[in-house]
């Protein structure tokens, strides 16, 4: 849980390279990555900005959503036969073509719910950096938070104005939004 | 005499670029806050015509879809023109009609970005929402055909009282399992890159409108975080959504290719239906594109010509692969030398509603090869949207063709006969094509139909390169 004062660094839409350098400024002043944190109106990625990868588990709930999907369909389509066997003359009691279509369809059908619960439940996951936000972010600026380790010597704010930022202070005494 | 040349050149350099500007909204940007005013006036006005407009496709969807819909319920479904040997009229054809007309969304949609088709991103949501509602509109009509609607729960598989279990292989059961699935998948695949839109709209609104943004919205901020997990479902679900486009009208097709019903028992009903869903859909979002750029307000910033032909050249490939796909069909069909089908292809092209077959084709195939090779054509919004209307009422006479029209004339000449849909069916149709209109409607006051986030990305990616003496446009790799 991070205490100290919440900064924000403001850049516009167009100063993407400003805004890379100014992590590099912050990082250089030992602000370490991890109390550092990126918000923009368009998805920068992280090589852009020179960040750490961020990771992700939507893909293996996904997955895992894909596998109960895939014995979802085999115990619909197989339990039913083993309860009560229907013999037709000629016919196989577990055919195994026409199971296919309804193992398809509901493994995709795991897949593609449990991407979206992966994001959900990645969202509602506490997360570590600072908190805060600003609405401009959503016009395409580019918000850089930081916060200053006690240790740390961050008092040389000017770097980050002569890039162009914008400072806000204090932002965890802020409503997110209204 | 040189500077005179460098300025003429620079000039002419100048032009360049203004026309290429005005032609690609990848060239053209404008600061994100001034396109997300656009998109935002664009959801929040509403004039007397679009009251009017609403208020008339709702009484149309009272009148002609539930009161028509409950009075058929009412009375018994014999007011219907579905009598031995036709037992699958308009509802069945109007049913496969809003399926295939689903699957532009996910084709537009998800194609395009696999294939990172850069002209996709201004009307990618308006594609999908044109999925989700066409789903929803064919999604009423096993309900609306089954005649005694309080008895659907007997389709849901579950044991019964007989003790007897159900079939979950049959062909009803792919069915339910494969219209379900796409439409949770393509609900979710319009409501995933719609956050940071929804995010940009709680920022924007107050009062209730702000407090639904809100939710919605997920307490979205645009993290690091954020964008990645974002980008992961995105890639996930393009992927994963195109097998369950195909598997969809695939599954549609196999109700009528896996019985040995003469004329459609084929083993290329699959992809045949497949290439018609395909290209209905696409000239239905054509449609829609125009309409919008015609009603919303600033959307001609955002839908261009180019789009238009860019989508009139995919229309005319696939027009082509319908055309080849039909005659691969009737060809093989001819050839196979069954009395029963040979008959019945005679008839399509014969018999007294062969005006229906013709007019297929005739919308299908001759008004799409003869205009859309234009290049002034393909740009004219008014042109296309003539041409795409002209292309679904070819499908629905396609679908027409294969369902009522090939059971009417089956192996024993002594069940043949006519089916004259009635007022109530044709009524029942046009409802649904009212509600969904209405929908798309209402949505558009709701939801940002322009993926800002999405054009905004692409216009960053996108500049122009100086080779030789042109500026030609080219994309950089930002992902």
């Amino acid at each position: 849980m991070i205490t100290e004062p919440i900064h924000l660094a403001l850049f516009e839409e167009d100063q993407i390279n400003e805004a890379a350098e100014a992590i590099s400024i912050l990082r250089s002043q030992g602000v370490p990555d991890r109390n550092i944190s990126v918000i923009s109106g368009v998805p920068l990625s992280e090589h852009i900005l020179g960040r750490p990868m961020s990771w992700s588990r939507v893909g293996l709930i996904g997955l895992a959503g894909a596998v109960a999907g895939f014995l979802a369909a085999l115990a619909i389509t197989y339990l039913p036969v083993l309860i009560y066997p229907l013999n037709v003359g000629r016919m196989p009691v577990f055919p195994i073509p026409t199971t296919l279509v309804v193992v398809f369809e509901l493994t995709m059908l795991g897949l593609l719910i449990s991407t979206l619960l992966g994001v959900f439940v990645e969202t509602i996951t506490p997360s570590y950096g600072p908190h805060g936000y600003d609405p401009r972010i959503a016009h395409g600026k580019i918000g850089i938070l930081f916060t200053c380790p006690p240790e740390v010597d961050c008092e040389s704010y000017d770097q980050l104005v002569a890039l162009g930022a914008e400072l806000t202070h204090n932002l965890q005494e802020r409503k997110l939004w209204p | 005499m040189a500077a005179e040349t460098s300025y003429l050149t620079g000039a002419r350099a100048d032009l360049e670029q203004s026309e290429l500007a005005e032609e690609h909204l990848m060239l053209d940007p404008r600061p994100r806050e001034e396109m997300n005013q656009m998109v935002m006036e664009a959801m929040t006005t509403t004039t007397p015509v679009y009251w009017a407009w609403v208020g008339g496709l709702a009484l149309i969807v009272a009148v002609c879809l539930f009161g028509v819909w409950g009075y058929m319920t009412a009375t018994g479904i014999g007011i219907t023109g579905i009598r031995r040997p036709v037992f699958w009229g308009v509802f069945i054809v109007t049913f496969v009609f809003w399926i295939g007309i689903s699957h532009a969304g996910t084709f537009v949609s998800a194609i395009l970005r696999v294939f990172k088709a850069e002209f996709r991103r201004p009307f990618t949501r308006a594609a999908e929402l044109m999925t989700t509602f066409g789903l929803a509109g064919g999604a009423m009509y096993p309900l609306i055909h089954l005649g005694r609607v309080w008895t659907f729960y007997y389709m849901v598989p579950y044991p019964n009282a007989r003790w007897l279990w159900p079939n979950m292989r049959s062909p009803l059961v792919w069915d339910f399992l494969a219209i379900t699935t796409y439409l949770l998948s393509s609900t979710i695949y319009l409501y995933l890159p719609l956050i940071p839109d929804l995010a940009m709209a709680r920022d924007r609104t107050t009062g209730l409108r702000h407090r639904i943004y809100r939710l919605l919205a997920l307490g979205w901020r645009g993290t690091e975080a954020e964008w990645h997990r974002l980008r992961k479902a995105i890639n996930i679900f393009a992927f994963a959504i195109i097998p369950v486009m195909f598997s969809v009208h695939t599954i549609v097709s196999w109700d009528f290719a896996v019985g040995v019903v003469a004329g459609w028992h084929s083993t290329i009903f699959g992809p045949y239906f497949i290439i018609g869903a395909i290209l209905s859909g696409v000239a239905a979002v054509v449609t829609i594109l125009f309409v919008l750029r015609s009603a919303m307000r600033n959307f001609k910033y955002f839908i261009r010509p180019e789009h238009f032909d860019a989508l009139g050249k995919l229309l005319l490939v696939f027009s082509m692969a319908w055309a080849y796909f039909f005659f691969n069909e009737y060809l093989l069909s001819w050839y196979g030398g069954e009395e029963a089908v040979q008959r019945i292809l005679t008839l399509h092209a014969t018999g007294p509603s062969a005006w229906v077959w013709y007019l297929m084709l005739i919308c299908n195939v001759a008004i799409p090869w003869l205009t859309l090779w234009n290049r002034r054509i393909r740009r004219n919004p008014l042109a296309m949207f003539f041409i795409t209307l002209a292309i679904n009422v070819g499908m629905y006479a396609e679908r027409y063709t294969i369902i009522p029209l090939t059971l009417g004339h089956q192996r024993m000449p002594f069940d043949w006969g006519i089916y004259n849909p009635s007022i109530f069916e044709i009524s029942i149709a046009i409802g649904t094509m009212a509600m969904f209109c209405l929908l798309y409607l209402l949505a558009s006051r709701a939801i940002p139909l322009i993926p800002v986030w999405e054009v905004q990305e692409g216009q960053m990616a996108h500049s122009l390169k100086k080779v030789g003496k042109a500026h030609v446009p080219s994309v950089t790799e930002l992902e």
